[in-house]
């Protein structure tokens, strides 16, 4: 019951957050045309920057308004607070059942896309980069908490593919919401990809980063708003589902592989440290 | 970024129900101020949809702790939430048309603003010991992880 208590009573962390939000709300959505498309930006990236700015961790100026105490309760607050927006997609989803069902074949194959993360990411990480058995832990998945598990349990975290995991997590948790929010809006105003393929892509197996990403294709394609939050919903659903899998049993054995391959056995020089 | 350590998860059997009941509603209210004046959302439809959204939440938490098929508690949330407004759901089109007075978007504002504030030293020590080439990495491995899956999709469309 002591965290409960101390949850509740931790008013100047919930105001903050009632602050910060309401800031964001007010600014709105703002749309960046660029040459290739536009980016939009959402309120809910700017309480993460608004929270970042006050955060004494990040900036030291920021010390005095937030302590360690925030910082400590915030925490867990991220978990339950992302809960309510999975349930209303749950209620995107259930009315637009019969649609998913159409596009049943294609969702289900597109889970095989996360593998991608090691076709772009892992060449640049051991040829480009040179670095050592952090890539596998680097690349072979896009690096939420199901991945963290897989590595923790055959590494440890403290292990070099450990530090690899840990590295894609954190900069993800910095920087990815931005990242598909603009990579899905470039992408929607290019006409590369139909919609409904940017949409499903959109199943990162992150609420947030789900939310960002099929926000910023929601407002770029309106007209579309219901199929694309379906699709994106049912896609994060299904990563949530096999993204343990896939990484046991494909992605993780076929790094290894493709690190042994490269011609990379042991390697004694990481990169943590040298790019100090 | 749905959690900072992995061992928040809150999943499985040690699950504080009055946690988060309580939280859930603190964050429904931020949600509510949030998505009165960003989106514009009636106020009392609006109170109601996000209440709707908090006992699906509760309901998905409760299946979570005693259910005895083991799955994320975000796993059980979207459950709830797809059987209860799948078109042959009794009622569907009642809870459907209540609960889209909840701003998805707005949903998600608070979130988000308590992940900014938790970023602790841990995370920022990570972020300069690794330094920019995780960083370059990561963008990478997201880029990839979308075309990817969006290539695929596209081909089986």
């Amino acid at each position: 019951m002591d965290k409960l208590k101390e949850t509740v009573m931790d008013w100047r962390l919930h105001l903050t957050v009632l602050a910060i939000t309401i800031l964001a709300e007010l600014i709105g959505i703002v749309q960046i045309p660029i040459g290739i498309g536009s980016i939009l930006l959402l309120p809910l990236l700017y309480a993460f920057v608004f929270g970042l700015i006050i955060n004494p961790h990040v900036f030291k100026l920021a010390k005095g308004w937030i302590r360690e105490r925030e910082v400590q309760t915030a925490s867990p607050l991220i978990v339950i607070a992302i809960m309510p927006f999975i349930a209303k997609f749950g209620t995107i989803i259930g009315p637009s059942i019969n649609q998913i069902i159409d596009a049943g074949p294609a969702l289900i194959m597109q889970e095989l896309g996360n593998l991608g993360t090691i076709v772009i990411a892992f060449p640049v990480a051991v040829l480009v980069f040179r670095m050592g058995r952090e890539s596998i832990g680097a690349c072979f998945s896009v690096a939420r908490e199901p991945n963290i598990a897989i590595i923790a349990e055959k590494y440890g975290l403290k292990s070099q593919e450990g530090t690899g995991v840990m590295g894609v997590y954190v900069v993800g948790t910095l920087f990815g919401t931005f990242t598909f929010a603009i990579l899905a809006s470039i992408l929607a105003t290019t006409g590369a990809f139909s919609i409904e393929a940017l949409a499903m892509a959109c199943g990162i197996g992150s609420g947030s980063m789900m939310a960002a990403c099929s926000g910023a294709l929601a407002n770029a394609v309106p007209e579309m708003e219901e199929q694309i939050l379906a699709l994106a919903g049912a896609s994060n659903v299904l990563t949530y589902a096999t993204g343990l899998y896939l990484g046991i049993f494909v992605a993780l054995p076929l790094t290894e592989k493709l690190y042994t391959l490269l011609g990379r056995k042991t390697d004694d020089t990481p990169m943590t440290g040298e790019s100090k | 970024m749905t959690d900072i350590t992995p061992e928040n998860r809150s999943d499985g059997r040690d699950l504080d129900l009055g946690y988060h009941a309580t939280v859930l509603a603190i964050v429904s209210l931020l949600v509510w101020v949030g998505q009165t004046i960003g989106p514009a959302k009636p106020l009392v439809p609006g109170l109601i949809a996000l209440f709707i959204l908090y006992l699906m939440t509760m309901v998905g938490l409760i299946i979570t702790k005693y259910a005895p098929v083991r799955l994320p508690s975000v796993a059980w949330i979207s459950l709830v939430g797809i059987i209860l407004t799948l078109p042959w759901t009794p009622g569907s089109a009642w809870i459907t048309d209540r609960v889209a007075n909840a701003d998805f978007l707005a949903l998600a504002t608070p979130c988000l603003a308590y992940a900014g504030l938790a970023i602790a030293k841990r995370e920022m020590d990570v972020a300069k010991t690794s330094g920019w080439k995780i960083a370059v990495i990561a963008v990478l491995v997201m880029i990839g992880t979308y075309l990817g899956s969006a290539a695929i999709a596209e081909f089986f469309l």
